[in-house]
């Protein structure tokens, strides 16, 4: 008998806590430099007891990771650096007896061009396969999509030798576009989703979605038949799989990606990408007033959806979202150093991000947790590690976990160069410094500060299902609104400036109630008629639950 | 049943629901079994609640629940020839366990032996107990998995399990109840401690002593298999000990943070949260805790039984405040080893709380090392931390865990009592800042 741990529970993830894993870096099983799933099923305890949901597994098929793993060369196995299909198994089935759920990233866009498909469509232009990919004679139809890796590619279109044609391309010109308008390729890939949903597996993260379709005179994202097939996914999944969750990544305007939750239909959960970067402007400029307009900007979502929020992830923090000038000012503030650029983004970590400033990742993370939707964290920054800006491409914010201050930061017992990147060792984010080991026995450290933080998140499903209220006060350094739930009602307050500030909200409406502090359960004045006055310190936020008085 | 007000007020008003401060927004049949009779008709029902905070219960319903002796009796009757029942959204399968006795016996008097928070029990002619699970939550119920499998590889100091009853399905998949022996005769463990603590201390010890060697041939035969993945014994990962060690930490900062100032019986300990945290770091520094394996979960006298010149233990459901996955969990056997000694604790209290009498000088002291020396005795030591300072160690960290948890939960429930986890806490902070 195959043991169900869970009940059913469609909106689990409306209250659940993400935590995005790379596995090559988390932590080697066998001893071989990489990090793997064996390793992954040794550190479950450390995710149980830091309070995470649901893990979220970057690609592990086999591939010849160019980039990363999303350039996938067969959609049915395991990359052999991270184990076998059955090692994958024994993982979600003891991260599930553990309670929490696994969902993995999927590629529904391209392959590999090392992918059989590919090799076979190149090879046979009039066999089975030869219309499974993007061919034209010309590179001049779809001029007006955009180039998404502005730093590498020069077009959407590569010339292909062997078959003497171009081929269409969003991304890597080694990653070509599958055709969607080809049946086959649609229930291809439904196949593959069937395939790890039978494994056991949670949900995906759809990579790349807004581009699976081609049209003449549009810009090739968001295109009506990409919205029909993702919704044909959705119905296959809530026939045949209770309880999954599909969760897109569409990096576009909020208005553009709420289309992908369909009327509750197509996907459950889709990242808030605009909201990110106003984040660390706000933070930048001690003003409230990018995250209170990019939320006013962000239209309802249909019950049954949820926002998947993050401060950063696997890639560059993108400013693909952002007007030519804010993005100037984001390169300005947080880019200090050219090498720190990639594309349209910054490929830095949390930390090193915010200056190491032990209040200023603090106050992000509250607003993060205080957000409508779901928090997704990045491996590593609940320990506030470090990036390596010198090291190319991403790799800089993917260097091994830093588990321990021993030899090869406790990630892996192989010889120091056989690593797949060396962990960090400068003095301020190098393992001997900052490590899961020696902040687990700090009560002061961040890593403690997280874990009673995510507890307290998730003792109050408001913060997950409640409505948000903007409180918009005459102090624009303060960012303030109000979460509610049923009779659950939370005001939350933060101060984005560097100096203490004061700050008068009207609360009349809740007059008579006694806001109580909801970290240390501290009662302050019952609200009044009048505008109800609070102190906070510089980069401080409060939290309270506001009560009945007896 | 199908109307929501009727079952609301229904389940509302049952002993063993245990949610009574929350509020219901919803209440729905999810599933219903009809067992094979016809007049009365009897049957099974799953049934959800849920609250206006967003959380929900589980619960197994008897209907008509005003006959429950009659569907426990048609229920063991199921059980007794393995019948597999279908329901609307998922099916529940009645097993026997092969060769126990009592499985063939007439039925005739049943009686009701109280209602804990998440299950009640009945009787039959003192012979069979059925402990039907109340409240469930998905997955295999550690009371049931730990029976038979100590059943399987020959312990016999437990009462013999007869069969059981799931179901598997659309909503979940949880064990629903267990036939078990019913011990005659036999005398509670925490009854028997208060009667001969003032009477007879030391025959009392003799059979601590007992105790203790019982307990360590449980962990070594709860340890005895490497091919069966759920009891499996496992290396603790290098965190297992940083995390215990927050875990404890942060519990001792909450209760601290609300401890009574006016409250004379926490006055030895008032103030002192960050001492006993620095306890605490001194006493988890790094080394090896030993195999964690499967453990009883909530260890203490009341969990014991002398009956023909033996102990036998019981209720292996582990602590019911705690999830299921989390009860499953493998564990050092201190955990259990450090329950028990702090049961002696309220033991010697109790007598003088209850029993108006005073326990002999030194009698927890006593009581302490009588167990222990049986314990260490039998216990496999690779279970172990490797030396006697370092198990001390371990052993005082779970003792502290405990004693914290006992704080709160006197000060919410019985402030008579506060005083005995105040002592607990104060002993071992005399204990070790003596140096060394």
């Amino acid at each position: 008998m195959s043991e169900q741990w869970f009940e059913r529970d469609p909106n689990w993830f409306k209250t659940a806590v993400f935590y995005e894993v790379h596995i090559r870096g988390f932590f080697d099983g066998n001893d071989d430099g990489s990090g793997d799933f064996r390793g992954l099923i040794e550190k479950l305890d450390y995710l149980q007891w830091l309070g995470i949901d649901c893990i979220w597994l970057l690609p592990m098929y086999p591939s010849p990771l160019r980039d990363g793993g999303y350039d996938i060369a067969d959609f049915f196995g395991i990359h052999p650096d991270y184990g076998t299909v059955d090692d994958f198994k024994e993982f979600v089935e003891q991260a599930h007896q553990r309670g929490m759920r696994v969902i993995a990233d999927l590629v529904m866009n391209h392959t590999s061009s090392d992918h059989p498909w590919f090799q076979e469509s190149r090879t046979d232009p009039s066999g089975p396969r030869g219309d499974w990919y993007v061919w034209s004679d010309t590179d001049t139809p779809y001029q007006d999509a955009r180039i998404i890796f502005v730093d590498t590619e020069p077009s959407n279109w590569t010339f292909d030798p062997i078959r003497g044609q171009y081929y269409w391309h969003r991304f890597f010109s080694h990653q070509p576009d599958l055709n969607y308008d080809n049946p086959d390729v649609q229930d291809a890939m439904l196949n593959v989703l069937r395939f790890w949903l039978d494994l056991g597996i949670d949900g995906f993260r759809l990579d790349a979605v807004p581009y699976l379709y081609e049209r003449e005179g549009t810009n090739g994202e968001n295109l009506p038949e990409t919205h029909a097939y993702l919704k044909r996914v959705r119905a296959e999944v809530d026939a045949r799989y209770p309880d999954r969750v599909l969760l897109a990544e569409a990096n576009q305007w909020p208005e553009d990606v709420v289309q992908y939750f369909g009327d509750g239909d197509e996907c459950h959960m889709a990242f808030h990408f605009p909201v990110m970067p106003r984040m660390f402007m706000s933070a930048r400029r001690e003003d409230a007033t990018p995250i209170y307009e990019i939320l006013e900007r962000t239209p309802g979502i249909p019950s049954n959806c949820q926002w998947g929020l993050f401060l950063r992830n696997h890639d560059e923090l993108t400013l693909e979202m952002v007007t030519d000038e804010e993005r100037d000012y984001m390169y300005m503030e947080y880019a200090k150093d050219p090498r720190m650029k990639l594309n349209l983004g910054i490929r830095r970590r949390l930390a090193p991000l915010l200056d190491g400033g032990r209040d200023d990742v603090e106050l992000l993370h509250a607003i993060l947790f205080s957000l409508p939707g779901s928090p997704v964290l990045y491996y590593g920054d609940e320990i506030a590690m470090g990036d390596n800006v010198y090291l190319g491409d991403r790799d800089g914010v993917r260097t091994p976990m830093q588990w321990t201050g021993d030899r090869n930061a406790g990630f892996s017992r192989a010889d120091w160069a056989q690593l797949y990147l060396q962990p960090l060792m400068d003095p301020v984010y190098g393992y001997q410094a900052v490590n899961v080991e020696a902040q687990l026995r700090s009560p002061t450290s961040f890593l403690r500060w997280l874990h009673r933080f995510i507890a307290l998140r998730k003792e109050h499903p408001v913060f997950g299902l409640g409505s948000y209220e903007p409180q918009r006060t005459d102090n624009p350094r303060i960012f303030a609104h109000i979460r509610q739930w049923e009779e659950d009602i939370v005001l939350c307050v933060h101060n984005l400036a560097r100096s203490a500030q004061p700050v008068q909200l009207d609360l009349s409406r809740y007059a008579g109630m006694v806001p109580e502090e909801m970290f240390g359960r501290t009662s302050f004045p019952p609200i009044g008629e009048l505008p109800y006055l609070l102190t906070l310190a510089p980069r401080g936020f409060f939290w309270f639950r506001l009560r009945q008085t007896a | 049943m199908n109307d929501e007000g009727t079952l609301v007020e229904h389940v509302t008003h049952q002993r063993w629901y245990g949610a009574k401060s929350r509020q219901i927004s919803h209440a729905q049949v999810l599933d219903s079994v009809m067992l094979p009779t016809t007049e009365p008709q009897y049957a099974i029902a799953i049934a959800e609640l849920r609250y206006d905070t967003g959380a929900h219960d589980v619960y197994q319903l008897l209907h008509p629940e005003d006959d429950s002796f009659g569907v426990a009796r048609e229920l063991v009757s199921a059980m007794r020839s393995g019948l597999t029942l279908q329901g609307s959204d998922g099916i529940v399968e009645l097993r026997p366990v092969l060769g126990f006795a009592g499985l063939g016996r007439e039925l005739i008097d049943a009686r009701d032996v109280g209602a804990e928070q998440s299950n009640t029990s009945v009787v039959f002619d003192d012979e069979l107990i059925l402990k039907v699970f109340r409240r469930l939550e998905p997955g295999v119920n550690p009371e049931l998995e730990m029976l038979r499998f100590l059943t399987e590889h020959g312990f016999p100091n437990i009462a013999a399990l007869g069969g059981w009853y799931s179901y598997s399905g659309g909503p979940l998949s949880a064990t629903l109840g267990i036939l078990q022996e019913y011990v005659r005769g036999g005398c509670d463990g925490w009854e028997l401690a208060l009667d001969e603590l003032a009477e007879e201390p030391e025959r009392f010890l003799g059979r601590l002593h007992r105790l203790g060697e019982v307990t360590g041939e449980m962990h070594r035969v709860l340890a005895s298999d490497a091919n069966e993945p759920a009891f499996c014994p496992e290396t603790p990962s290098v965190e297992s000990l940083g995390l215990l060690t927050a875990t404890v930490d942060e519990e001792i900062e909450r209760v601290f943070l609300s401890l009574p100032d006016e409250d004379e019986a926490v006055s030895p300990i008032a103030g002192r949260g960050e001492e006993v945290r620095d306890l605490l770091r001194q006493m988890t520094h790094a080394g090896f805790a030993g195999q964690f394996i499967r453990t009883h979960g909530d260890y203490h006298l009341g969990q014991t039984m002398w009956a023909d010149d033996d102990w036998v233990i019981l209720d292996f459901e582990g602590e019911p405040a705690r999830s299921l996955t989390e009860r499953r969990r493998k564990r050092s056997v201190l955990r259990d080893v450090a329950g028990m000694l702090r049961s002696f604790a309220y033991a010697a209290s109790a007598v003088s709380l209850l029993r108006d009498t005073e326990p002999a000088y030194g009698w927890e002291d006593q009581a302490r090392a009588r167990f222990l020396e049986g314990y260490f005795d039998t216990v496999d030591p690779a279970l172990l931390p490797s030396g006697q300072s370092a198990i001390d160690r371990l052993l005082a960290v779970f003792e502290l865990e405990k004693a914290v948890y006992e704080l709160q939960y006197e000060l919410d429930n019985r402030p008579d009592w506060v005083g005995i986890p105040v002592r607990g806490i104060q002993r071992l902070l005399e204990e070790t800042t003596t140096p060394a």
